[in-house]
């Protein structure tokens, strides 16, 4: 430990900055505007009740609310009434900073909207990645056909093919066909995944091959043994291809942001927090780092929970 | 079956069948794949290869043939240089520095009997989160007056630190530097922000490459005299990570030449100060999609693979070159 102490030290520093912005986005979660823009509060702020001005705003009584309240406080004139009318909607707009910016996320924007649509699209995507890559592995692992050396040696090819590089002409392709804004758009041109089909052959070569001709033997179709018994065996492998894909497409930017335009029904976390960026004031910074910090929970808990895993995956394609 | 063998037995062509069957159906598990392979990979970079010898534009019903014009305004024009400038920049100031940062903390964190789980984790964290998340916490910090960073920076005023740093004097004086709306500073910071983001990856994959390091060879080392920890390093360490440094260099640099989140959140429009950082998905993403200049961004896009594909191409060299000596 005595020789260690330096290492530990550069290594602390080292988390600091990797944890500053982590602090930053949480921290401005829990304050008020006020705390922000002075810098001061601590991490979970002071907590003091502040007054939602919108909610007020909103509530500010009108002659019939005067009317209608006057039963309420007798012997009062109008203005006395407008007053505690007033200050009544003050008392209910009150709330803790927390409170405020988590409930601003969720209301400003439809947030549990975009979070349902990061669900439904990273969901999809997986399943039909599977779908289409674990047949197709099968057959290249464990079934002789003339060509399979060519249609193997395409898939190397393709491996070389970044996504980025085909995004303007499958943009321009979706448009002609007129699914751009669809859920179609966000997730067909991830169905193929020939790094999945790569993965899932390697992993079935090493499967052995008497556990395909007992299958066989009691007279299962090809169909039915890449599903009864394949998809069991690849379990671990599909896991960790699983981490992989869910992380990249929960956080993947570029794609939605090129075939979603303008439809809020069809954003994805990331997309909404751009349009929440960009109409954001000063006021508004603490519910925007709130939807930001919503949007970022669930993987790094989910990370947190099964490092090891999460690991595995994400760096799968280091692991050839 | 021999090849002399000309007459079957009726053993042999019974199993005939079955491989016939067999071939139809390893064809009906592939189709779906293939057929999306084409659809999806080949034949896009196909139509981008044509499009970018064009004046297309969506809603046009035809389009005309510009010959290499999309290219030559690539190479000529001051916007594409400064796409490149940025482009390069980036590239070559994240790859290298990732890479260096992630091979440091494997080899410390290596090095540690306590505490190399919590390490690892925590460098881990940006590479799971969502970068465009992350890049607006990035901007929160780097405000110009309610940002950590400045004021940190405030705190060295009128200290002794001031007047061992000519720099943060200067700002004292003239107020601090507006991270991000600076010319100077802004492709620096996006660059920043990428390093910050990548490395712990780069760290993960190292720290599995030196537990492929064996140890009798730091034994023989030092019976060769290899007495300090550079020395060890130099002979053993690094040419056995040889795989595993070819293999980050190529998937960073691609990374790299992919990014987009940061300045799209930093920038929504214009890609920075005087375009500093103005990269070339940010290019595909403007020309491209929004103003509708299909044939520029198809070239674009085509420069993008041929770099990408550059990349790929020597990394196999290097790997069939073996730099593998552990």
């Amino acid at each position: 430990m005595t020789r260690e102490w330096w290492k530990h030290l550069v290594l602390i520093l080292g988390a600091l900055i990797v944890i500053a912005p982590f602090y930053t986005m949480v921290s401005y979660s829990f304050k008020s505007p006020g705390e922000i823009d002075r810098g001061e509060g601590g991490f979970f702020g002071r907590q003091e009740l502040m007054v939602d001005e919108k909610c007020v705003k909103l509530r500010d009584p009108n002659r019939d609310d005067i009317a209608a309240a006057s039963a309420r406080f007798p012997g009062m004139d109008d203005n006395a009434i407008r007053k505690a009318l007033a200050s009544e909607a003050e008392a209910d707009c009150s709330m803790r900073p927390a409170v405020y910016n988590y409930s601003q996320a969720f209301t400003q924007a439809p947030l549990l909207r975009y979070l349902a649509n990061g669900v439904i699209v990273t969901l999809s995507i997986f399943a039909l990645q599977v779908v289409v890559a674990l047949p197709a592995a099968y057959a290249l692992a464990k079934l002789r056909f003339w060509g399979r050396e060519a249609v193997f040696g395409l898939v190397l090819f393709c491996l070389l093919i970044p996504v980025h590089a085909v995004a303007l002409p499958l943009y321009i392709g979706l448009a002609k066909l007129g699914l751009t804004n669809t859920y179609a758009a966000l997730v067909v041109p991830w169905t193929i995944s020939v790094f999945g089909i790569f993965l899932m052959r390697q992993f079935f070569l090493t499967v052995p091959d008497d556990l395909i001709d007992a299958g066989r033997m009691d007279g299962m179709s090809e169909f039915a043994i890449v599903w009864r018994i394949m998809l069991p065996t690849a379990i671990p492998a599909l896991l960790a291809f699983a981490i992989f894909s869910v992380v990249a497409h929960w956080n993947d930017y570029f794609w939605p942001r090129i075939v979603v335009t303008g439809n809020r029904d069809l954003f994805t976390p990331p997309l909404g927090l751009r349009e929440f960026k960009g109409g954001a004031d000063g006021s508004m910074f603490g519910p925007m780092m709130a939807s930001a910090t919503v949007i970022v929970t669930p993987l790094i808990v989910a990370f947190l929970l099964a490092q090891r895993r999460f690991i595995e995956g994400i760096t799968l394609s280091g692991m050839k | 079956m021999t090849a002399t063998d000309t007459i079957l037995s009726p053993q042999q062509l019974s199993a005939a069948d079955p491989a016939r069957r067999q071939r139809r159906t390893a064809w009906m598990l592939t189709a779906p794949a293939l057929a999306l392979m084409v659809l999806i990979l080949l034949a896009p970079v196909a139509i981008a290869a044509v499009l970018s010898f064009t004046n297309y534009s969506l809603g046009n019903f035809g389009f005309d043939w510009v010959g290499v014009e999309n290219y030559d305004k690539l190479l000529t024009r001051s916007t594409y240089a400064k796409m490149f400038t940025a482009t390069f920049t980036y590239v070559l100031t994240v790859t290298p520095i990732s890479v260096g940062l992630g091979l440091g903390a494997a080899l410390l964190i290596n090095s540690l009997t306590r505490l190399r789980d919590l390490y690892k984790t925590i460098y881990f964290l940006p590479v799971m989160a969502t970068l465009i998340a992350m890049s607006i916490a990035w901007e929160f910090m780097l405000h110009p007056t309610i940002g950590v960073v400045n004021q940190t920076l405030a705190k060295g005023c009128g200290t002794w630190v001031e007047t061992l740093w000519p720099w943060l004097a200067m700002h004292c004086a003239e107020g601090m530097p507006l991270w991000l709306g600076n010319r100077r500073y802004a492709i620096w910071v996006v660059c920043f922000v990428g390093i910050w983001q990548g490395f712990g990856f780069n760290m993960v994959l190292y720290l599995a490459g030196l537990t492929s390091v064996h140890r009798e060879l730091y034994h023989a080392a030092e019976i060769d005299g290899a007495r300090s920890g550079w020395e060890r390093f130099r002979l053993v360490t690094w040419p056995a990570l040889g795989p595993t440094t070819v293999f980050v260099v190529t998937i960073s640099s691609i990374r790299s030449f992919q990014v987009f989140d940061t300045i799209e959140a930093f920038y929504p429009i214009g890609a920075g100060p005087g375009k500093s950082a103005y990269v070339m998905m940010f290019a595909i993403f403007e020309k491209g999609v929004e103003q509708n200049l299909i044939g520029i961004g198809s070239a674009i896009t085509m420069m993008f693979l041929g770099f990408v594909l550059m990349i790929t191409l020597i990394q196999r060299w290097l790997v069939e070159r073996k730099v593998h000596y552990g």
